[in-house]
């Protein structure tokens, strides 16, 4: 092969569109005789609803429909519990999904009670602003911890309380080695709640044909294959029938994979029954209420170490927030769960959780995925036990890192694929130098911090490391085929949020057929041209829809290959691919371009034997028997005002290693958007709930999300271990930059104000926050935080 | 939200209470207010009109009802005020003391549930407003007390106070004004 283009930063393909308004988004699908909808939705966290008047809305003029409930008969249906509890002995699971429209109760502020249908959105909502809604509320659940109490409210009828699983894993035997431990050391962790604030929004538009039998869903959705197959069995169509479209979406993050959200499975329905097609688009404040949110758990951690700071075993008890419903299942936890073991030896480990129903917004997966709290509650005690031992905070991690030859690692539990925890391949020390050595860690505690000290500056560094698991199964698929005009044609199932799958897929295909990256046009995302797949979620798009593209553009290469062999009458060994040709390697003059190729392989006269197709066109599937598992580290230098609380990142570094890397750039580019989440989770942004369950900062001008001001460069580079669970030895990268933001800031905080009493066992955090914990620790100094230690 | 302060009325109580039952005064005395009347002896209704920070213009109808009531002495308004930007449901206790110079001082507490588009979006201006709009209302009415009309106010953006009762001024204003 002559030009390389896997691991090239090649120049995204999809930028042009993008950046010249060429590219179709939701809210761009204007169709003819198009209505808009507007939904009612709930001021209250909790109450009954007694009656509903829409005959006000009914006759506002340009209103075309409204429903309620009542109105969808048969149609009206809980949601689907998208992921079954994995196979953990003793779980407890209790189920209790969204519905479309709230019938008799209302269970969050936000949830939709009444949709109307009208010319146009600002008629929609007027006509929502006449509906009238006879409410008795009830006391909401709004903290977890209240909402297990024996008396406290039941938010599910159904069920006897509040608790929506428990789950135990378990490995070793803590209690043992507790005895033996040098060092105990146990604390209470908070994690609270954001938003994912993508560009966009949610959107869906539908239309149905009663001419084609056909039905068009636009959707912001990351999974347009699922929802085009659950909407098919809802509508009592053929899958065929129905074509679901994610156009280019504004950033998904996890919430645009819930399904079904009531506005998914409404609007189709609408748009059948009207016979028109109908648009929804979600306003940024609805999106407060009405997108799924994530991160709310309480940890009681405890650590056993041993005289040497190593880990003898882990202790955790949480409680985790799924909100009003859960129809995601136990991700979230798990995830926790699992990834608290982070890149450490952890020989015995017990860990129990419970879920709990609340009456706020639904939780599920947001960039991260529960995976932020499980580092945090790690990393945390790590400090905490290195300033209790005197030890440096990048040593103690040093000792505990698992080792290349520990690899496979099997840590004895259940992730969120349901298969057992099994790390395939890292390597961590190296990274960890790295990203030492690239901010200087030693010389600025042995020489700059000691000189910001004497001037009065409080400047302190963080250095955190974490795994994330990535590229899980169960499959993807591709189709690659050469057009007539020599040009390469890559569809798969897998919608795209700003991945940059336009590129990387491209580059795949590129490499095993010898065009240029150009000359590669993939479609993603569009069940009318690929249909089978599940989604974009847990980092798993480049892992199991790029090595279905590399299994798919093998196997037109054969094709290409064979089919040339034959008309050049050479054999195949003797062929290269090359410039969106094959050649004669001896003979370079003698040479077929693609586009002849296509128009051989599909004749007009003559047969087509048996055993061969027609087309230089192939479709293959890649299923991961387990997910591969990505790491890093992060390391920060950071300035606090003590005064103020506020903060100064003045260095960010991220050494990852997301295994073979297929375009560098696109891989700085996840990281630095990773990390702009990680800072806004960490240090601005959080859900206010007052104690009824309203939400008291449901828009930008008061829920701070970071700006250019706030996002420091980030200087980020690779370490590769390539994953044998795939042939492109690929890992995940998608998530990577937000999830250690938390633990990293809390330790480059307590390293900056070096004050003894003060512990950041919270996240997220603010500068009013930062402040009151300041105050707490009181104004005694000196307390002479150790990093003597560093060896 | 709580909200607990007090004012000096320039009259003596059982004035003071009478105007404080008076919707004519109540009503003029809250800007927004489009109607505000007495339904039965201890209830009242209206229809305001409200804005706080980007809610612009949110109507609601408020209903209050008095209970505890001691006349010249004390009153608990319970207040429930909803509109298409979201609800306020609560109790405010008033009580009036004599106070120097034939004076009336009126201590009151209200503890209201603010919720929707006004808990939401208009968090941050709740206290402030509600706070100012309350001052205002009970201005209008000491103004009322000294024989002239309420003055012109426009410097606060107003949003439509609440009506009420007798503190329904401040209910309402807190409340759904703010």
């Amino acid at each position: 092969m002559s030009v390389r283009h896997f691991g090239k930063p090649v120049v995204r393909n999809e930028d042009r569109r993008l950046l010249t308004g060429e590219a179709l988004f939701v809210d761009d699908v204007h169709l003819d005789g198009m209505l808009h909808a507007a939904f009612l939705r709930s001021d209250h966290a909790h109450a009954r609803v007694l009656e509903i008047d829409v005959s006000g809305a009914r006759a506002h003029e340009g209103v075309a429909a409204v429903f309620t409930a009542e109105d969808l008969g048969d149609y009206w249906q809980p949601g689907p519990l998208l992921v079954s509890p994995p196979p953990i002995e003793r779980l407890e699971f209790h189920q209790a999904t969204q519905v479309p429209l709230a019938r008799d109760k209302i269970r969050h502020v936000g949830e939709p009670i009444a949709v109307v249908v009208a010319r146009t959105r600002y008629e929609a909502e007027d006509a929502v602003a006449l509906i009238d809604v006879d409410l008795e509320p009830l006391d909401a659940v709004v903290d977890v911890e209240g909402a297990l109490v024996e008396n406290a409210p039941r938010i599910h009828e159904h069920l006897s309380s509040n608790l929506a699983a428990h789950v135990i894993q378990e490995k070793g035997d803590y209690q043992a080695v507790r005895d033996r431990a040098t060092l105990l050391l146990s604390r209470r962790f908070l994690y609270d709640r954001g938003v994912s604030a993508s560009m966009e929004t949610r959107g869906v538009v539908a239309d149905w044909s009663a001419k084609s039998g056909e039905l068009t869903v636009w959707d912001t959705t990351q999974a347009p294959i699922p929802i085009r197959n659950g909407l098919a069995g809802m509508l009592g169509l053929s899958e065929s029938q129905v074509r679901v479209i994610a156009p280019f979406v504004g950033g998904g993050f996890g919430p645009k994979i819930m399904m079904f959200y009531p506005e998914e499975v409404l609007i189709p329905w609408i748009a059948m029954r009207l016979g028109q097609p109908v648009k929804w688009i979600e306003d940024r404040q609805e999106s407060f209420f009405a997108t799924t949110q994530e991160r709310g758990q309480v940890h009681d951690a405890e650590i056993a170490l041993d005289e040497n700071g190593r880990i003898l075993g882990v202790h955790d008890v949480f409680l985790h927030d799924t909100g009003a419903y859960d129809p995601y299942g136990l991700t979230v936890p798990i995830n926790s769960q699992c990834t608290l073991l982070g890149p450490y030896r952890v020989p015995n480990y017990y860990s129990e959780f419970r879920v709990v129903f609340t009456n706020k917004p639904i939780v599920s997966p947001v960039r991260g995925a529960g995976r932020q709290h499980g580092v945090f509650v790690m990393e945390r005690l790590l400090d905490l036990a290195a300033r209790e031992l005197g030890m440096d905070c990048s040593e103690i991690r040093r000792r505990n890192y698992l080792s290349p030859d520990d690899f496979p690692h099997d840590h004895e539990i259940i992730y969120q694929d349901f298969a057992p925890l099994v790390y395939d391949s890292g390597d961590y020390l190296p990274a960890l130098d790295k990203a030492a050595a690239m901010i200087g860690y030693d010389t600025f505690i042995t020489d700059e911090q000691p000189r910001l000290r004497a001037e009065g500056r409080h400047v302190g560094v963080g250095i955190v490391s974490y795994v994330e698991g990535t590229g899980i199964g169960p499959y993807e698929g591709a189709r690659v085929s050469v057009e007539r005009n020599g040009r390469v044609h890559v569809a798969t199932g897998v919608g795209t949020q700003g991945q940059g799958h336009f590129t990387s897929f491209a580059q795949i295909v590129a490499e095993q057929l010898g065009v240029e990256v150009e000359d590669v046009e993939v479609v993603t995302g569009d069940t009318g041209k690929f249909h089978w797949g599940t989604g974009t979620f847990a980092s798993r798009g480049a892992v199991v829809a790029g090595n279905a593209c590399r299994a798919a553009a093998a196997a037109v290469r054969g094709k290409v290959l064979k089919l040339a062999a034959q008309l050049l009458d050479v054999a195949e060994g003797d062929l290269e691919l090359t410039g969106g040709a094959v050649r004669l390697m001896t003979d370079p003059a003698r040479t077929l371009s693609f586009g002849a190729l296509a128009i051989q392989a599909n004749p007009l006269r003559g047969a087509v034997k048996p055993g061969m197709e027609p087309g230089l066109e192939a479709t293959a599937y890649f299923g991961p028997e387990r997910g591969s598992t990505a790491s890093g580290v992060h390391a920060m230098i950071l300035e606090v005002d003590p005064e103020t609380a506020m903060v100064e990142i003045r260095r960010y570094v991220v050494v990852h290693d997301c295994g073979k890397v297929i375009n560098p750039t696109i891989v700085e580019g996840q990281i630095l958007g990773g990390v702009a989440h990680g800072i806004g989770n960490a240090f601005y942004e959080q859900l206010a709930f007052d104690a009824n369950g309203q939400l008291l900062n449901a828009s930008f001008m008061d829920y701070l999300v970071p700006t250019a001001t706030e996002v420091p460069r980030v200087e980020s580079d690779h370490v590769e271990t390539p994953s044998p669970f795939n042939p492109l030895g690929i890992k995940g990268v998608g998530e990577a930059g937000a999830i250690p933001t938390g633990a990293l800031f809390a330790q480059a905080l307590e390293d900056a104000l070096d004050l003894p009493g003060l512990e950041i066992v919270e996240i997220p955090l603010s500068p009013n926050r930062l402040f009151e914990l300041i105050r707490e620790a009181g104004t005694s100094s000196g307390g002479k935080r150790s990093r003597d230690n560093v060896e | 939200m709580e909200i607990e302060s007090e004012f000096v009325f320039d009259g003596p109580r059982d004035t003071v209470w009478r105007l404080l039952h008076d919707p004519a005064v109540l009503a003029k005395a809250l800007p927004g207010t489009r109607r505000f009347e007495r339904t039965s002896e201890d209830q009242y209704e209206g229809e305001m009109e409200v804005s706080v920070g980007p809610v612009t213009a949110a109507s609601f109808s408020v209903k209050i009802e008095l209970t505890d009531k001691v006349s010249s002495e004390r009153f608990t308004m319970l207040v429930d005020g909803r509109g298409n930007a979201g609800f306020t449901k609560g109790a405010a206790r008033v009580q009036l003391l004599d106070h120097e110079l034939d004076r009336t001082l009126m201590r009151y507490r209200a503890e209201l549930q603010v919720g929707g588009r006004i808990a939401a979006v208009g968090q941050r201006l709740l206290d402030s407003v509600g706070k100012s709009m309350t001052r205002q209302g009970l201005e209008a009415i000491n103004h009322h007390l000294q024989g002239r009309e309420p003055p012109r106010r426009a410097l606060i953006p107003r949003p439509a106070a609440l009506a009420l009762g007798a503190i329904l001024l401040l209910l309402l204003l807190l409340a759904v004004l703010l």
